[in-house]
């Protein structure tokens, strides 16, 4: 009778106690539906039981990353690679991490030892092939833009190279945002390559305080920030007469530096 | 697009629906090949996009463009990132911030920019109203 009624009775749900494992799983879920805040409360709990489960670790750099702090994911990324070097999240993780502050060398050569020891992960190759960079254009071939002028509503203006380097900028200090811009366009033109999209033209960025239009081809890029109160029309507008104003100084640039070499071939032959 | 509702008012499952619900309604705008919804460390929430797309390495660079964009915006002192269009001949491609990752749609050469951009600020009111901010403990 008493085993009749412990059948009868047995809770619907068993009750073993929660390992690390299950906890860890579920918080994956929940962090997979984009519950980022539940699934840190469980991968808190599975840590508790296994301190030392690389998934946990794992699970807490990608929650960190998903609540934009850097700091923290980047010791749990390398937590992880302390334990295994060759760990591909771990590694893709903190070449994401690296480019975001800058440090593309880092990023790059995190994502070529992930995919040393996994040939075969999408993700890193398509974040190499947004790094690839063109050869620098011999100094001669640049072409200095000195017309260009800065509109009169606009805060900076930067021109770069077919290889991402400044060749203008409106005012000077505004240089050092070339190398942000040049890595912004190489990660959409990669994006919309993947997408099946074809090669950036033009693009369109808003903060809270500016729109950036930016237009491009294979040899330059031109981006302009103005006020975000700006008409997408008039941006589009201004970055255009821009963009004829840089293709006219350099085709006359190109003229020169044609005419010279005409000049010192004449020179050699006579 | 489904009303507005609160965070408050939805259990977890109900917002993954949601999110879901969100995405799709964003893809079958008029002129979208489709979109998705993924987490600043680049895994895929949510997605409606032809099979003949990568999904996990566009993913990956969407979320690395946002990331890298929404550092920028800071770094600059112009406020957060909210919103960018990337134009190239056969389409562009839509990306905005939201609480809990970058909303991004693949558009059409002739899909009208308002009202996709329309659309993409709504989805994001949507999912930051049904994801309140994460507790401030740390995750580990």
């Amino acid at each position: 009778m008493t085993a009749v009624l412990g059948r009868l009775w047995r809770p619907a749900v068993s009750r073993r106690p929660e390992t690390a494992r299950d906890l860890l799983g579920q918080a994956d879920r929940l962090r997979r539906a984009g519950r980022f805040g539940e699934a840190a409360q469980l991968v808190v709990r599975g840590l508790s039981l296994d301190p030392a489960s690389i998934t946990g670790h794992l699970l807490a750099a990608y929650l960190h990353v998903a609540r934009r702090t850097v700091e923290p994911a980047k010791q749990e990324f390398r937590w992880v690679l302390e334990r295994d070097p060759s760990h591909p999240r771990a590694l893709l993780g903190l070449a994401r991490i690296a480019l975001e502050e800058g440090d593309l060398e880092g990023g790059r050569e995190a994502l070529v030892r992930a995919l040393r020891a996994y040939p075969d992960f999408p993700e890193a190759q398509a974040l190499l092939d947004g790094l690839a960079t063109r050869q620098p254009t011999p100094p001669p071939a640049r072409p200095r833009l000195d017309r260009l002028r800065l509109p009169a509503s606009a805060r900076a203006l930067l021109a770069l190279g077919g290889d991402g380097a400044v060749i203008a900028a409106r005012p000077e200090a505004a240089a050092g945002g070339g190398r942000r811009i040049a890595r912004a366009a190489r990660l959409a033109a990669a994006a919309l390559k993947r997408a099946g999209l074809g090669a950036l033209r033009r693009a369109i960025v808003e903060d809270a305080e500016e729109a950036h239009f930016l237009r491009a081809d294979a040899t330059l890029t031109l981006a302009v920030a103005l006020p975000r109160t700006t008409h997408v029309t008039q941006g589009l507008l201004e970055i255009n007469r821009l963009w004829a104003a840089a293709q006219h100084e350099l085709a006359v640039a190109r003229d020169a530096v044609a005419g010279a070499t005409a000049s010192a071939s004449a020179r050699r032959v006579s | 697009m489904s009303r507005l509702r609160l965070g408050l008012e939805m259990d977890g499952s109900s917002r993954g629906r949601q999110v879901h619900d969100i995405v799709k309604s964003v893809a079958h705008l008029s002129a979208v090949r489709g979109a998705l919804l993924v987490s600043p460390d680049g895994f895929v929430i949510a997605a409606e996009v032809p099979p003949t797309i990568a999904l996990e390495p566009l993913a990956a660079l969407a979320a690395t463009l946002g990331r890298d964009l929404e550092v920028g915006a800071s770094k600059l002192g112009g406020g957060a990132f909210q919103t960018a269009l990337f134009s190239a001949d056969d389409g562009t491609l839509y990306l905005a911030a939201s609480r809990i990752g970058f909303v991004v749609a693949l558009a059409e050469p002739q899909a009208n920019f308002q009202a996709i951009r329309a659309a993409l600020e709504e989805a994001v009111t949507l999912i930051d109203s049904g994801w309140a901010p994460a507790p401030a403990g740390s995750a580990t």
